[in-house]
C-alpha cells in the first residue's frame, strides 16, 4: 500500500513536471506571434497526403463545408497549393489577392478567377505557362489584403492582381477583422516599415503573454491545426472547400431611401477617410521586388430598383462610390508609381443578373467577364 | 461481521490487542459506513442520471416522461420478479419513497424558472400532472406485484411487452402535433418521427430488464433490494452505450465491503483517462473524415472512398470501446468491475473470433436468450445441422442489426454479418477436414495475417450499410469503393 | 468417472465430432472457445452432450469463455456439479 502510493506520488509528479517542461518548451519555440502555432503550422498534410487547397481556409461550418477560418498565416499557407513545392522554372505566377469574391463565394474553384484563367491555358512570350493562385479572403480590409501580400511576396510572384473595392477602404474599419487583430505583430511590422496611419496599439489587437504562448494558451489554434489537417482528406475525397446550399437570398435591388455610407453624408468622401495609405504600400511592396501589379476595382452591382438613384447597391450611395472612383484614378495616376502599375477600373463591366447574394459576390459567367478584361490587360501590357 | 473480527484477536498482549480491536473496529465500522455511502451514492446519482444525460425531444415533457418511464419500468420488472419479503418491507419502502421523492423533486424544480432546466434539458411538467403520474405509477407496482406474485411464468408477459415497447419506440412512425426543429437553411428539416426521439438507454435498459424476466422465469435470479436492481439497471456508467453486465455478478461487486483501495483508484482512473483519450481524441478526429451520407455521394471515386470507410471503420471502433473504457474505469473506481466489451475485435483472423470480441455483451446476451435455446431447441429435432447454423445464425445477427434501428440498411447489416459467419464456419469445416494436418506449418502467420486483413475487410464492408441511412446511397457507395463513379 | 476419463471423454468428442480431425490431441490448456475452435453452434451441441454424457447442465448463459475456456476448465466444472 505504501510503496504503492509511493509509486503514485511519483507517475504524478513526473507527469507535472514532464507537463510543465513541455508547456514552456512550446512556448519558447513557438511563440504565437502570428495567429498562432507558428513554427507548428508550417507542417501540414496539406501537398504531401491531401492536395493542396486552391483557396485559403474559409468556413463558418467545417462539419459542411470541410473547411474552417483560423488565424494561423503560416498553417493557412501551407494548406495552400501555392505551398506544393519550388516554383517550376516555366510558371509565370500570379498572384490574387482579394475579397470574398475573388476567394468565390459559392462558385466552384473552376469558376473563380483564378480557376479560369488557369482554364484558359495561357503562356507568355517566352513560353512560361500562366499559372494564377487565389489569395482572395472573404473579409474587407485593405490591411488583410497588405497582410496577405506580405506573406505571399516570398512565393516569388511573376504579377500580382490586386482586387479591391470602397468598402475595403473605410481608414476606421482596417483593424475590424478577427484575422488582422490576431496577427498582432506582422501587422504592426507593416504600419513601421510602410508608415501606415493606423495606431500599432490599437485596442483591437490581440497580444498573447508568454501564458498564451504554452501549449495550453495555444489550444484554440492547436485544435484549430489539427482540424484543419483532418478536413484535408475531405477536401481531397470532394473537391469540396465551402458549403453550398440549394437556394441563398439574391443581393438586394430595392433600396433604402438612404444616401449615407460608413456614417458619411453627402456631398464629400474625405480621402482621408479612405486607407490609400495601405493601397499604397501595396505597390511598393510589389515594387521593391520587382514584380508588376494589377489593380482591379472590381465590379459592382448597379441595381435597377427602387431607390437605385440614391444608391448603387446595399454597400454604396452613389456620391460616395462615384468619388471614390474618381479618387482612385486621380491617385493611381498621380501617385508617383515606382514600379510597373496597371489600374482597370471594372466597376460597370457585369450586368445586374450576374451577381449571386451579394453587390460584389459574381455568377460563373460574371467572373468570365471579369477574367476576359483582365486578361484582355494581361495579354495588352505583360504577355504580348 | 465486527464479532468474527474480535474473534480473531490474539489473547495475548491484551492491552495492545484490545487497542487493535478499537481499531479494527473503527475501520469496519468505516468500511461498512463507506459501504452504505457508496451504495447510496450510486444509486441516486444512477437515478439522476438517467435525467441528466437525456437528450432534448421534439415533444414538450418527454425528456422528463421518457427518463421516468424508465424509472417506472425498473420498479415494475423488480415488482414482477421478486419475492415478497415482509422482512425486507421497511427498506422497499424507502427506496421506494427515494425515486418517488427524486422524480416528484425533478419535477418540482419546474416550479422556479432559475432552476427549471437544471436536471432536465426542458422545464418538467406541471407538478400536479406529475404527483398523479407518481401515484399512477406507485398503482401499477401494487397490480403489478398481485398479479405476478408466484407466477414465475407471467414474466414472459413483460418479456413480449418490453419488445413491442423496443419495436414501437425504434418504428419511423410521423409524429403528430410535434414542433418542427427550425432549420437555418431554406430547405426545412424532415418532421420528426419516433425513431428521431432519444429514449436514452432505453436498448440497454429493456434488455437488462428482459435478462432480469429471463432468469426469474429460469428460477435463476437472485433475490435483491430494489434498491441494488435500479442501481443495476440504471448503473451510471453503463447507461448510455453499455456494457450489458449480469446482475447477479453486478451484485457481487456492489455486496463486497467497499474498502478504498490504491490499485482500483489507479486502474479505474488509468482507464478512464485511456477511453477519454480513445472517444474524445482519437474517436471524435476521425468523426471528421468518417462515412457519412453526405460523403458518401460526393466522394471520388476510388483512393479516396477507402481513406472515408477507414476513417469510419476506425472510430466507430475507438468510440465505442473509449465509452466502454470510461464506464469500465468510472465503474472501478466505485469498486464494481463491469464486464469487458471488446477485446482487439479487428485483430481477429476471422469473423466468428470477430464476434468474440466486439460488443462481446450484446452478443452474449444474444446467445444466452436467442441463440444457444434455439439451437438446443432445433437440434433436439432431426434437422441437418447446417441448415440449424444457417437459420439460428442468420436470424441472430438480423436481430443484432435491428436492435441498433428498425431499418432497412441495420437489417443488412445484420444478414451481411450472418452470410460471413455462415461462410467461415461451412470454410472452417471443409478446411480442418481437408488441411487440418498443416496447423502447425511455418506458413502458419501468412494465413493468419491474411484472415486479418481479410476479416477487417469484411466487417469495412459491413459499415457501408451500418454507416448510411438507406440501401441506394450504400450501393452508390460500394460503386465509389470500386472506382465507379 | 475420474478426471482423467471425463478429459478423455471430452477431448475425443470434440476432436472427432466438432473438429473432424480424429488424430488430433487437445492439450489441457488450449483455448477452445476464445481461439475460435469451438464456434456457437457447436458449443450448444457440446452442452448437450455433457448434459447427456455426464448429467451436468450447463446453462445458456454459461456457454461462454468466461466460464470455462479449455478442457481442463470444463473438467472442474462438471466435476464440480456432479
Amino acid at each position: 500500500m505504501t510503496l504503492e502510493r509511493h509509486s503514485v506520488l511519483r507517475i504524478v509528479v513526473k507527469a507535472l513536471v514532464l507537463f510543465v517542461a513541455l508547456n514552456v518548451a512550446f512556448a519558447l519555440v513557438d511563440f504565437p506571434a502570428n495567429g498562432g502555432v507558428a513554427a507548428l503550422g508550417r507542417l501540414s498534410l496539406y501537398n504531401t497526403l491531401w492536395p493542396g487547397r486552391a483557396r485559403l481556409p474559409y468556413g463558418d461550418d467545417p462539419g459542411r463545408a470541410y473547411n474552417l477560418s483560423l488565424y494561423s498565416l503560416e498553417a493557412m499557407f501551407a494548406s495552400h497549393e501555392l505551398s506544393r513545392g519550388a516554383k517550376p522554372a516555366d510558371e509565370f505566377r500570379v498572384l490574387l489577392i482579394g475579397d470574398s469574391s475573388t476567394w468565390g463565394w459559392l462558385l466552384r474553384n473552376e469558376d473563380t478567377l483564378a480557376g479560369l484563367i488557369n482554364a484558359m491555358g495561357l503562356t507568355t512570350e517566352d513560353g512560361r505557362a500562366v499559372r494564377a493562385y487565389n489569395l482572395g479572403y472573404p473579409i474587407m480590409s485593405l490591411t488583410k489584403d497588405l497582410l496577405l501580400l506580405s506573406h505571399a511576396m516570398r512565393y516569388q510572384p511573376d504579377l500580382i492582381v490586386w482586387l479591391v473595392t470602397l468598402e475595403s477602404f473605410p481608414a476606421d474599419k482596417q483593424l475590424d477583422h478577427p484575422i488582422v487583430r490576431h496577427n498582432a505583430p506582422a501587422v504592426r511590422a507593416l504600419i513601421a516599415d510602410y508608415q501606415l496611419r493606423a495606431d500599432p496599439n490599437d485596442s483591437s489587437f490581440v497580444n498573447p503573454s508568454f501564458l498564451d504562448g504554452t501549449f495550453i494558451g495555444q489550444r484554440r489554434a492547436l485544435a484549430d491545426w489539427l482540424r484543419l489537417q483532418a478536413y484535408g482528406a475531405l477536401w481531397g475525397a470532394t473537391g469540396i472547400d465551402q458549403y453550398y446550399p440549394d437556394t441563398y437570398e439574391p443581393a438586394q435591388r430595392d433600396l433604402e431611401a438612404d444616401a449615407s455610407f460608413k456614417g458619411m453624408a453627402p456631398p464629400l468622401l474625405p480621402e482621408e477617410a479612405l486607407a490609400f495609405d495601405v493601397l499604397d504600400a501595396g505597390v511598393r511592396m510589389a515594387a521593391e521586388a520587382g514584380v508588376p501589379m494589377l489593380i482591379v476595382n472590381e465590379p459592382i452591382l448597379i441595381s435597377q430598383g427602387r431607390n437605385s438613384h440614391i444608391r448603387y447597391n446595399f454597400f454604396y450611395p452613389r456620391w460616395a462610390y462615384d468619388q471614390y472612383r474618381e479618387l482612385m484614378r486621380k491617385h493611381l495616376h498621380l501617385a508617383t508609381t515606382p514600379g510597373d502599375v496597371y489600374y482597370l477600373d471594372a466597376w460597370d463591366l457585369v450586368p445586374q443578373g450576374e451577381f449571386t447574394n451579394s453587390a460584389v459576390h459574381l455568377t460563373p459567367r460574371g467572373s468570365t467577364i471579369l477574367v476576359e478584361q483582365i486578361v484582355a490587360v494581361l495579354r495588352k501590357q505583360m504577355l504580348g | 461481521m465486527i464479532v468474527s473480527v474480535f474473534a480473531m484477536l490474539p489473547t495475548a498482549a491484551p492491552i495492545a490487542s484490545h487497542r487493535f480491536a478499537a481499531l479494527l473496529h473503527v475501520v469496519h465500522v468505516a468500511a461498512a459506513l463507506l459501504s452504505s455511502v457508496r451504495h447510496a451514492a450510486l444509486f441516486v446519482t444512477s437515478v439522476l442520471a438517467v435525467y441528466l444525460l437525456q437528450p432534448a425531444t421534439p415533444i414538450a415533457h418527454l425528456d422528463f416522461w421518457l427518463p421516468s418511464a424508465s424509472l417506472l419500468l425498473v420498479v415494475v420488472v423488480w415488482c414482477a420478479t421478486q419475492p415478497l419479503r415482509l422482512e425486507a418491507m421497511r427498506e422497499t419502502l424507502v427506496t421506494a419513497g427515494l425515486i418517488a421523492g427524486l422524480v416528484l423533486g425533478i419535477g418540482a424544480l419546474g416550479i422556479t424558472t432559475q432552476l427549471c432546466c437544471v436536471v432536465t434539458r426542458m422545464p418538467p411538467p406541471n407538478i400536479l400532472v406529475v404527483a398523479a403520474a407518481v401515484a399512477g405509477g406507485v398503482l401499477t407496482c401494487i397490480l403489478v406485484v398481485i398479479v405476478f406474485a408466484g407466477h414465475p411464468a407471467r414474466t414472459t408477459w413483460l418479456v413480449f411487452a418490453l419488445i413491442a415497447l423496443l419495436v414501437a419506440v425504434k418504428l419511423n412512425w410521423p409524429i403528430s402535433g410535434a414542433d418542427a426543429p427550425q432549420a437555418e437553411t431554406a430547405s426545412p428539416a424532415p418532421p420528426p418521427t419516433f425513431a428521431t426521439i432519444q429514449w436514452l438507454g432505453f436498448s440497454y435498459i429493456a434488455f437488462r430488464l428482459i435478462h432480469a424476466l429471463r432468469e426469474r422465469a429460469l428460477g435463476k435470479l437472485p433475490v435483491m433490494s430494489l434498491r441494488e436492481f435500479m442501481t443495476y439497471v440504471v448503473f451510471f456508467p453503463a447507461i448510455i452505450a453499455g456494457p450489458i453486465d449480469r446482475v447477479e455478478r453486478f451484485l457481487k461487486d456492489l455486496r463486497a465491503p467497499f474498502i478504498f483501495n490504491m490499485s482500483d483508484l489507479v486502474e479505474g482512473g488509468r482507464r478512464l483517462l485511456i477511453g477519454v483519450f480513445k472517444k474524445f481524441v482519437i474517436a471524435d478526429a476521425l468523426a471528421i473524415i468518417a462515412l457519412n451520407d453526405a460523403l458518401a455521394v460526393q466522394t471520388q471515386p476510388g483512393l479516396w472512398a477507402w481513406v472515408l470507410l477507414y476513417a469510419y471503420a476506425f472510430r466507430i471502433f475507438f468510440d465505442f470501446s473509449g465509452y466502454t473504457d470510461m464506464a469500465i474505469g468510472l465503474g472501478r473506481l466505485f469498486g464494481i468491475k463491469l464486464p469487458e466489451n471488446f477485446n482487439r475485435p479487428y485483430l481477429k483472423p476471422n469473423l466468428t473470433q470477430f464476434w468474440n470480441s466486439w460488443h462481446m455483451t450484446l452478443a452474449q446476451w444474444f446467445r444466452t436468450y436467442y441463440f444457444n435455446p434455439l439451437t438446443r431447441a432445433l437440434r433436439m429435432r432431426n434437422i441437418a445441422p447446417p441448415l440449424i447454423i444457417f437459420v439460428t445464425q442468420t436470424t441472430t445477427m438480423l436481430l443484432i442489426g435491428l436492435w441498433h434501428g428498425l431499418t432497412w440498411n441495420f437489417a443488412l447489416w445484420g444478414v451481411w454479418h450472418a452470410l460471413g459467419l455462415f461462410m467461415h464456419s461451412r470454410w472452417s469445416e471443409f478446411a480442418r477436414a481437408r488441411f487440418g494436418a498443416q496447423d502447425a506449418s511455418k506458413l502458419q502467420w501468412v494465413t493468419h495475417l491474411g484472415g486479418v486483413v481479410l476479416t477487417f475487410h469484411f466487417v469495412a464492408f459491413g459499415w457501408v450499410w451500418f454507416a448510411l441511412s438507406n440501401v441506394e446511397t450504400s450501393l452508390t457507395f460500394f460503386r465509389r469503393l470500386f472506382g465507379m463513379p | 468417472m475420474n478426471s482423467n476419463d471425463i478429459t478423455h471423454t471430452l477431448s475425443t468428442y470434440v476432436t472427432t465430432q466438432i473438429l473432424k480431425q480424429p488424430k488430433r490431441i487437445l492439450k489441457g490448456d488450449e483455448p477452445l472457445i476464445s481461439s475460435g475452435l469451438i464456434d456457437s453452434f457447436h458449443l450448444v451441441d457440446l452442452g448437450l452432450f455433457i448434459e447427456d454424457k455426464f448429467g451436468v447442465r450447463i446453462e445458456d448463459s454459461e456457454l461462454n469463455a468466461d466460464t470455462f475456456d479449455t478442457l481442463d476448465q470444463l473438467v472442474v466444472l462438471i466435476q464440480s456439479r456432479q
